[in-house]
């Protein structure tokens, strides 16, 4: 890790991460960099994601977590399939598609969101004005 | 001081028998995640943003157990999510009980006075409700109108039978230092334990990204916050923490102090931030190269971070671990009112304080007569 250019004790404010909207992507994985690229993405996404392996079976889920080796066959990926109740593993040297089919669930729900609501809604008399949690089902 | 004598007995003899072991990385407070799935959506919270799948999923009493005892921390923290949404979440604490654990258990205590009579009070069990600060902060802090006055009701209702509480708080820009102290006055009134408080971490999954406190700030807010105390106020947090949080002393983050687990399994490097899991607790102390994380590393993730998770268990060790750090916690103890006439300063000009993004004159403009400064987590 480099050394830090700045003093950090001397920050005031610090600025967020700049979010990257990859939901509907389908990254060209011409190369073993770019699945490496992709699949660093797909662990770092908060939606789901649809692998095709290359034996043909398509299974949509969430990466989670992701361990490179030297090579793609000792590098994995783990993830919980939509569908299914336990964690599985899948080497990167099996995967021949991928898509960020998933909604991200990281996007909107932005602090300048919830005060336009609020402003709106109490402009309109309404009372027990909130946010809510996506329903799941 | 807010903690117990017979918790802090506890950790004392963890941390010296730790050292006489020779042992450096060892963890003080599992976060222990039962699940992701939340009864709030806060912009500032970057925790819960997953599919509906795996927010459907839960931790089983077993597994939290197994985790609590291949760490062996004396104390265990359970946030999420909220825990209160947990079909199973008596019987984790009753087992934590049944072990020992002293427990935190997190909750916007929406849910709480619902289900307070299915928990026993234990010197062991403490509810740790999150409140950000007074009604209208707290409410436009959750996104929830109300919010407050439930997590009060809960709170009294907590108090009243018994438990111990303590309210916890997390501080964003903008923040008014004067809020901040009412606020302390307000909830020490109720009979609660003792106060919590954070700066806010900029999650990289948090909705809003705009509004996160730098070193400098935070040493100025908490300064101003936690001098010139008063009697009534107990903080339920290690003094020398809320030292280090005010600038009067420094620390290197012990990341491996709180470590999380959650359905994914250990998370690397710590509870704010997810570089990876892996299955054993010994696997991630082993194979994590703490050396990419901290202030010093450099790792931008690391640069704002003052956050209790990583640097409250740099001042417990420091505390129970030195002779040096044990009389300045003594010290702390005696002369806990930190007089300090710059910090009476800093309150009387909280424009300092005012946040560095235009749309919060535009949040105050909208509803003036709730002062809106942006204090949420």
């Amino acid at each position: 890790m480099s050394q830090p250019t700045v003093n950090v004790d001397d920050l005031e404010v610090v600025d967020g991460f700049a979010h990257e909207n990859l939901e509907g992507w389908i990254p060209e994985l011409a190369s073993a960099a770019d699945l490496k690229e992709a699949l660093e993405k797909a662990f770092d996404y908060r939606g789901d994601i649809t692998l095709t392996f290359k034996s043909g079976e398509k299974v949509e889920g969430y990466v989670f977590n992701r361990q490179t080796g030297t090579t793609l066959a000792d590098s994995t990926i783990t993830y919980f399939a939509a569908n299914a109740p336990d964690k599985r593993k899948a080497t990167y040297a099996d995967i021949a598609r991928i898509e960020f089919t998933g909604k991200d669930r990281a996007a909107g729900k932005h602090w300048e969101a919830w005060v336009k609501k609020y402003t709106e809604k109490k402009a309109a008399g309404e009372k027990n004005i909130a946010l809510m949690p996506e329903a799941l089902d | 001081m807010g903690v117990p004598i017979s918790q802090m007995w506890t950790v004392a003899t963890y941390v010296l028998k730790k050292r006489l072991k020779g042992e450096t990385k060892y963890p003080l407070v599992l976060m222990l995640e039962p699940l992701f799935r939340c009864n709030l959506a806060c912009a500032g919270c970057g925790k819960v943003q997953y599919p509906p799948h795996i927010l459907k999923k839960e931790l089983t009493p077993e597994e939290c157990f197994a985790a609590v005892e291949e760490c062996g921390v004396p104390m265990v923290s359970l946030p999420g999510g909220e825990p209160l949404l947990h079909k199973q979440i008596v019987e984790i604490v009753n087992g934590l009980i049944a072990r020992k654990k002293y427990i935190y258990l997190c909750t916007n205590a929406l849910l709480l006075k619902e289900r307070i009579h299915e928990f026993t009070p234990s010197k062991y069990l403490t509810f740790s409700v999150h409140l950000d600060g007074q009604r209208e902060h707290h409410d436009m802090s959750v996104c929830r109108e109300g919010g407050f006055d439930q997590a009060i009701e809960g709170i009294k209702e907590a108090v009243k039978r018994g438990f111990r509480v303590t309210p916890n708080s997390t501080f964003f820009d903008g923040t008014d230092p004067n809020m901040v102290r009412a606020y302390f006055d307000e909830v020490m009134a109720l009979g609660v334990e003792g106060i919590v408080l954070s700066p806010g971490y900029s999650y990289d999954k948090a909705p809003d990204q705009q509004h996160f406190l730098g070193r400098a700030k935070s040493r100025r807010l908490f300064r101003a916050i936690l001098s010139n105390r008063k009697k009534s106020w107990k903080f339920n947090m290690s003094p020398l923490f809320l030292e280090f949080l005010m600038g009067k002393r420094n620390y290197e983050c012990t990341a491996w102090g709180s470590p999380a687990y959650n359905i994914f399994g250990w998370q690397k490097p710590c509870y704010l931030l997810q570089d990876g899991y892996v299955d054993t607790f010994k696997e991630l102390v082993e194979t994590t190269d703490w050396n990419e994380y901290g202030t010093s590393s450099g790792n931008p993730k690391c640069a704002n971070c003052m956050v209790s998770c990583g640097y409250e268990p740099s001042a417990v060790q420091h505390g129970f671990g030195s002779w040096s750090g044990f009389f300045a916690m003594a010290k702390a103890a005696i002369f806990s009112s930190y007089k300090d006439k710059g910090a009476l300063d800093l309150l009387n000009n909280h424009g300092s304080f005012a946040a560095q993004h235009d749309h919060f004159v535009k949040i105050e403009s909208i509803a003036p007569a709730a002062k809106l400064e942006e204090t949420r987590a």
